[in-house]
């Protein structure tokens, strides 16, 4: 195993530091993320607020450390849905037979022909605005994606010698599947979470912006960024801090993915 | 070129809504700064709006305030208000109201054209009117100001009488309105499609193009001669209006600071903020007239129809401390359900004091006294939940703040006020569904006859689409009638009277919680010389508009 | 029966260009019809009154009367049905019917603000293309700080929403810098800014994608004997890795589109441009059911024709692909 490298530590600490925040943030921030306080509005980071205050006067570090369990939650289970979709999707036309592959091919090129954010709004109309329906939104717009990316390295692993070694010896599919297929998929689909992750909060905070995401008065870092977006001229902090939050976020997953992805090749 | 006429015969019994008590607090009434200098002609402004763009050009289509906007540039009323509130003639010289009420007479001017020849007359007049009570085109806000017109009679080419069907105390405010504006006959013979691309007035100013999702272009009329009697100057003198749509708040006033853009509304107020250190930019503040921005409690549904649980809720509302934070000093409390623009406006403060401790004796006076694991109250194994849709069109970023404000501070004696952000239509449906405990909808309309539109019971019917304007379904027979009878009686100290009394229902009955007038805001730059707010219904007019540059 | 499946691995039967051509072409029909029937669907599901949306939204208080006679004009009282099928008939004849908000053919909506996002998309391709490969490039020559660097950067750019980013640049490079402007005008300074915010986390993707393929490259066999041969590293990127990292980046083009087109809704928003993201988003709103299947049609068209060439690309760029079966 080879040594951990400064930027797995880095990234693994972020996440460490994001995992105590979803599951325990009175750890680190104790106090209530709703509180308002009007008369203490728009205050910059001080030793009182250490990341400032928003338009209510709430403060801002609260509400970023108890707003990382909504904010992952949404991203994970958007990704979870979108590779859900996208992994049936793509197994089935990769390993089935021609015409079910044909068919879902063309189902996917058919999606994957609305621009994601369109599907999403088709979808909030038909369902109705609310956190529910954007996560489900969100998994619907990338699941294409995911569709056509697992369905390739399904069928490049299909192809691979040693599958093909593995049919001529007579081994049967089930076998192909468990042994050779899934542990290859899977890795994908792994590295894909990780990657997923951090465009799906983007995603959300997109539709925040357009109206179509959470409720207030919930602390979810794209509503907080949204809602931040009016004053960036004047108090940079309410947006800067949520979005240093996402990037954050979406980095280091993206960095963990990447070097699972190194460490699994070598 | 025009002749000015500012004296000109008014009879006693013809004008309405009089109250001389002298005007509004707060805000002026709409005048720019000063204009120095002499006015130049010539060039180009650039309006940047914020509102959504309209589906059509023709106010007397649908009827909202984005087209009352542009539309105040190239159309005209036959009355116009001054700055104290009072009728002044405008497209009309004068006008008398018949001894049993049920009629107007107005005489017209007889030397106005339209900008495509037709000549303004008693004819067009008719036209017009009859052109808003069409089911075809589509009214809702004119057709509801003329709604008591019965006939239009040509009386001769200058003199034309409207017959109503029950006195009307407010036919003049309504008729001042853009919704109601008089556009040429000859153009509103022509197919709906075409009159919405480019509709003809009497206006400063002519629609000569509209690139939709771009921009409309307006162009000078050179043959303009017929300003309102209290207008000042020889304009027009600009040569082009320029008006787009840029509804993303914080490039709007980026555009105006770069100098992109002469003229912004929507001002946010942290950009009324900054540009009170600029030098370069002005500010000018018009108060829409009609209701005051304030949030409606439904009556006519649980919780609400318990009038202690409205009490609770309107003392356990925090507002004064949001407003001042988040509006910074650019908005100012309102107690009252009238703008205040409106002379007969009645304010009670004491009705609106904070006060935790009486929110909670009322609830627990109301059978409201158990209270689940999250601190809300229940009763009878329900949540006290309040469902609160907001328009993310209508209600801006400060105000949607404001109402997040007022959801903390109600959880603490234990109300669930659930904010629902939604677009447009989702938010009508919404509310024609009945879906709603609390609500926040303007409404624009000149004079305290809003009063009637928004409270009385009548208003609880609704439209084929489930719209309805009684939102806080409110229903007195004995509010119905003072309202009738202030919509009637012509005497301006008696109807006061009438609309102070209903006033005092309204707003003892608890059935809204008043937050400030309906903030309008315009940012220009200091370039702009000579614009002024209609008084009408506050909309910037650039008659007289001419650039310093 | 092994063998048999082996062979199954297609080559294009038949091996003919323009039969595999005339596949695609109608492949794209296909595309467009499912595309006009899953929205025909979406959009009948949503909550409301269709007639309603005519007559300018829920909240035009339209009588009764004159909301029969939008329904009968538009032929909504018909069963759903024969409204389909009239409809695919109409499209069929290229009639894209009326826009109810927007009171126009949709066709001449759409043609006015077609070359405004087809201008955005296409340069901001183009933009991003170059940065991803130039970053790419840089990271890969000159180090392992800079690969880092180069790294670093693309992971942030991938992870800016579009909104923010809008705003962002614009505080910077017109509020504070005065160099651009903040919405759109009539020269191009005004396409400088929405193009940056819709390329740069374009960029950060395909950078990630194509250093990837290019390091693969640069490890592979073919470049090893150039480079045996005497060829310097740069002659060899230049020459030789460079067509097969870009080729997966530019596989990638269609979907990229679509992202574009996605972005456009908020840049076109944020910038006042015209455009069809911006058309789409308020027909979306005001349940305009024929504006809102002609976008979606045209920007199926758009991706499909873009796929196509891409993929017609790929079989001249690559002579392995021209055997070989994957879509």
């Amino acid at each position: 195993m080879r040594r951990i490298t400064a930027v797995e530590a880095a990234s693994g600490t972020v996440l460490l530091a994001l995992a105590v925040a979803a599951l325990a943030p009175n750890l680190i921030a104790p106090g209530d993320p709703l509180a308002i306080n009007p008369l203490a509005s728009f205050q910059p980071p001080s030793f009182a607020h250490l990341l400032g205050t928003d338009e209510s006067g709430r403060d801002l570090l609260t509400r970023i450390v108890h707003g990382t369990a909504p904010s992952l939650l949404i991203g994970v289970a958007a990704t979870v849905i979108g590779i859900g979709l996208g992994a049936l999707l793509g197994v089935a036309g990769g390993l089935g037979p021609r015409w079910v592959d044909s068919g879902t091919t063309r189902l996917v090129e058919v999606l994957f022909a609305f621009p994601g954010l369109l599907l999403a709004l088709l979808f909030i109309a038909v369902a109705g605005p609310g956190p529910l329906t954007s996560t489900v939104a969100v998994g619907l717009a990338t699941a294409p994606g995911y569709a056509r990316l697992i369905r390739s390295q399904v069928l490049s692993v299909r192809r691979s010698g040693y599958v093909e070694s593995a049919v001529v010896l007579g081994r049967g599919w089930w076998r192909r599947l468990t042994r050779h297929i899934a542990p290859n998929v899977t890795s994908t689909l792994f590295v894909l979470v990780t990657l997923g992750v951090g465009q799906s909060i983007v995603w959300a905070s997109s539709l925040s912006y357009l109206g179509l995401g959470v409720s207030p008065p919930a602390a979810e870092w794209g509503a907080m960024l949204n809602s931040g977006r009016t004053y960036i001229g004047s108090f940079w902090w309410m947006t800067f801090f949520p979005g240093l939050a996402i990037v954050l976020s979406a980095a280091s997953t993206t960095l963990l993915g990447r070097s699972i992805q190194n460490r699994v090749r070598t | 070129m025009r002749t000015p006429r500012l004296t000109l015969a008014l009879a006693a019994v013809g004008i309405s809504a009089l109250a001389l008590t002298g005007c509004t607090t707060g805000a002026d009434t709409g005048d720019a700064a000063a204009p120095t200098g002499n006015p130049v002609p010539g060039g180009t402004l650039t309006y940047a709006s914020g509102d959504a763009e309209p589906t059509c050009l023709d106010p007397h289509v649908g009827g909202n305030y984005p087209q009352a906007l542009v539309a105040t540039q190239y159309l005209e009323s036959l009355v116009s208000l001054d700055g104290t509130g009072a009728p002044i003639p405008w497209l009309a010289t004068s006008w008398t109201e018949a001894d049993d009420s049920l009629s107007w007479q107005f005489t017209l001017r007889d030397d106005v054209v339209f900008s495509d020849g037709t000549p303004f007359n008693a004819a067009a007049v008719k036209a017009n009117i009859e052109h808003v009570q069409d089911p075809a085109t589509a009214s809702s806000t004119g057709y509801l100001a003329v709604g008591k017109v019965t006939s239009v009679e040509e009386i001769s080419d200058t003199v034309v009488q409207l017959n109503l069907s029950s006195p009307d105390s407010a036919l003049l405010e309504s008729l001042t309105q853009p919704w109601v504006a008089i556009q040429s006959p000859t153009a509103l013979a022509r197919t709906s499609d075409e009159n919405c691309e480019s509709p003809v007035g009497t206006g400063p100013f002519v629609v000569s193009a509209w690139d939709r999702q771009n921009s409309i272009t307006l162009t000078r009329n050179e043959h303009y001669n017929s300003p309102p009697a209290d207008a000042e100057g020889d304009g027009p003198y600009l040569d082009e209006i320029v008006w787009r749509f840029v509804p993303d708040a914080a490039t709007r006033y980026a555009a105006l600071a770069s100098g992109e853009v002469d003229i912004i509304d929507n001002a946010q107020p942290d950009a009324i903020v900054a540009a009170e250190s600029n030098d370069a930019i002005n500010e000018l503040e018009a108060p829409r007239p009609g209701a005051s921005n304030r949030i409606e409690l439904n009556s006519g549904k649980a919780p609400f129809d318990d009038e202690r649980v409205r009490e609770a809720f309107i003392r356990s509302a925090g507002v004064d401390d949001g407003i001042t934070s988040l509006f910074f000093g650019t908005a100012e409390r309102s107690y009252s359900a009238l703008s205040s623009r409106e002379a007969t406006a009645v304010s009670d403060p004491d009705l609106f004091t904070f006060d935790p401790e009486e929110a909670n004796t009322l609830l627990d006076a109301a059978g409201w006294t158990t209270r689940d694991a999250d601190g809300y109250r229940t009763k009878d194994g329900e949540r006290l939940t309040l469902e609160f849709p907001v328009s993310t069109n209508q209600s801006v970023p400060a105000e949607q703040s404001l109402f997040e404000q007022i959801q903390a501070t109600t959880k603490e004696v234990g109300f669930d006020v659930v904010l629902e952000p939604l677009d447009l239509s989702s938010w009508y449906t919404v509310l024609g569904a009945n879906e709603y405990n609390l609500v926040s909808a303007p409404y624009t309309k000149v004079g305290p006859d809003v009063l009637r539109i928004l409270y009385d019971s009548a208003g609880l019917v609704p439209a084929p689409s489930g719209y309805f304007a009684n939102h806080s379904q409110v229903s007195i027979p004995e509010l119905d009638e003072l309202l009738t009878r202030a919509s009637e009686i012509t005497d301006t100290a008696e109807r006061t009277q009438l609309y102070a009394d209903a006033q005092k229902i309204i707003l003892d009955g608890y059935y809204i919680l008043p937050l400030f007038d309906q903030q309008n805001h315009y940012l220009y730059s200091s370039e702009v010389e000579g614009m002024r707010a209609m008084p009408t219904v506050s909309t910037p007019t650039f008659a007289e508009a001419w650039l310093d540059r | 029966m092994t063998l048999v499946a082996v062979q199954r691995s297609p080559a294009r039967r038949g091996g003919s260009a323009a039969r595999w051509l005339l596949a695609r072409l109608a492949g794209l029909v296909g595309v467009l019809w499912a595309a006009a029937t899953v929205t025909f669907i979406a959009v009948r599901l949503i909550p409301g009154d269709p007639a309603e949306a005519i007559l300018g939204g829920p909240g035009s208080q339209a009588s009764d009367e004159a909301l029969a006679a939008a329904r009968e004009q538009y032929g909504l009282d018909q069963p759903i049905v024969v409204q389909y099928f009239a409809q695919l008939a109409r499209y069929a004849m290229l009639d894209f019917g009326q826009s109810y908000s927007l009171k126009d053919s949709v066709a001449a909506v759409i043609g006015e603000q077609l070359g405004g996002t087809l201008l955005l998309a296409v340069l901001s391709l183009a933009l991003a293309g170059l940065l991803a490969l130039g970053v790419a490039v840089f990271s890969t020559r000159s180090g392992r700080v800079a690969a880092a660097v180069g790294s670093g950067l693309e992971v942030v750019a991938v992870a800016l929403p579009h909104f923010w980013l809008a705003t962002s640049l614009v505080l910077l490079f017109s509020t504070t810098l005065g160099w651009f402007p903040p919405i759109s005008t009539r020269g191009p300074e005004g396409l400088v800014l929405p193009v940056l915010t819709l390329a740069i986390p374009l960029a950060g993707f395909l950078g990630q994608v194509m250093r990837e393929s290019l390091l693969d490259a640069l490890s592979s066999p073919f470049v090893l004997s150039a480079r045996l041969r005497g060829e310097t590293a740069s002659g060899v990127i230049w020459r030789h890795a460079l067509r097969h990292a870009a080729l997966p980046a530019i596989g990638l083009s269609g979907w990229a589109f679509g992202t574009l087109v996605s972005g456009a809704v908020v840049v076109e928003t944020v910038f006042a441009r015209p455009g069809l993201g911006r058309t789409l988003l308020s027909a979306v709103q005001l349940r305009d059911v024929p504006l809102v299947t002609g976008i979606v049609l045209v920007v199926a068209l758009a991706y499909s024709v873009l796929t196509t060439a891409t993929d017609v690309f790929d079989r001249i760029a690559d002579p392995r692909l021209r055997q070989a079966a994957i879509a």
